[in-house]
């Protein structure tokens, strides 16, 4: 076995039992964690495929930004592992049919006979001063310039579903206005008052 | 180019080294461990505990992380414009000024609307 295929085995174990936990862990919290851990060892593993710009992104895109929201959304729903538990055994027959629907789709999609290197042959390896971020940006920006548009216009999408389904308006929360703050003139704060001037009679005497 | 990724390799292997052994000396070998019913109740300062401690996350903190998620993404779709951007010429300027400039009226609504105010 060669150094490369130890690293290999050594990451795809690390996220087979990661992948694992995330489905066994108890407190959907340690879920979350073992899910950045199956992204870890993910992009180790297109980092052998030599797509480290891929690589990089999941780990600076998913690790870093989407398991942030995931743990927000995790702790937003006040999860209750008592009474969810409670429905396991009813909703237990049908969660094993779809299981097994996704596993016979996956076969066939993923199987030995479509996916082996007999289909796909291992790309060959590039020297030292090979970029991958350079491959993907020539082709990115020229021939797939229509799927790169399109991708913005999801991320728009993403924007005004994000702000519609969240946006909630307080107008009794008490906040501070800076800018009418530091506006603020000497006549609005301070009123002076003409009046004359009183005399202390009684102590002088 | 895997040559290039040994150091980064090698620091996982020494950071994952570090990290179990620190844990299995100072936690499991080296320290005495004898837990009772008191040393393994929560603590806090005289009376018992009575609120679970994940309270629930005001929405607002996840309006704002998926609008960081968003723009995030638009960053890494510039570097790799970046690094080509003397082979791609005039039409990837183009490109990418196009896909900016959607998501600046993305940019545009989220401000107009407020969602960038924390009240």
């Amino acid at each position: 076995m060669t150094f490369f295929e130890v690293v290999f085995y050594a990451f795809s174990t690390l996220m087979v039992v990661a992948a694992l936990g995330v489905v066994s862990a108890r407190n959907p919290v340690h879920s979350v964690l073992f899910l950045v851990l199956t992204f870890f060892a993910g992009s180790a593993i297109w980092l052998l495929l030599e797509a480290e710009f891929l690589a990089i992104t999941l780990v600076l895109v998913y690790v870093g930004a989407v398991m942030v929201l995931f743990l927000f959304v995790v702790m937003m729903l006040d999860i209750n592992i008592t009474r969810m538990r409670e429905g396991l055994m009813r909703y237990a027959p049908f969660g094993i049919a779809i299981a097994i629907l996704l596993i016979v789709q996956m076969i066939m999609v993923v199987g030995p006979e479509n996916f082996g290197l007999q289909a796909f042959a291992a790309p060959e390896l590039h020297g030292a001063d090979y970029s991958n971020t350079k491959e993907l940006g020539r082709v990115l920006y020229t021939d797939y310039v229509y799927a790169f548009e399109l991708a913005s216009v999801i991320l728009l999408v993403a924007i005004v579903a994000a702000i519609t389904l969240t946006m909630r308006r307080r107008p009794n929360t008490r906040h501070q206005i800076p800018g009418e703050q530091m506006k603020v003139m000497k006549q609005d704060r301070l009123r002076i008052v003409n009046m004359k001037s009183e005399t202390i009679d009684s102590e002088d005497k | 180019m895997l040559e290039n990724y040994i150091p980064v390799l090698i620091f996982i292997c020494v950071g994952l080294f570090v990290g179990v052994a620190m844990i299995a000396l100072g936690g499991f070998i080296l320290a005495p461990s004898k837990p009772d019913e008191v040393k393994n109740s929560p603590y806090e300062c005289g009376f018992s505990a009575f609120e679970d401690a994940r309270l629930k996350f005001d929405v607002r903190f996840y309006l704002v992380a998926i609008l960081f998620i968003i723009f995030d993404l638009e960053i890494a779709f510039l570097f790799p414009w970046a690094i080509v951007l003397e082979d791609v010429g005039l039409f990837g300027i183009l490109a990418m000024g196009i896909f900016l400039g959607i998501l600046v009226i993305g940019f545009i609504y989220e401000w107009k609307k407020g969602a960038l105010e924390w009240e």
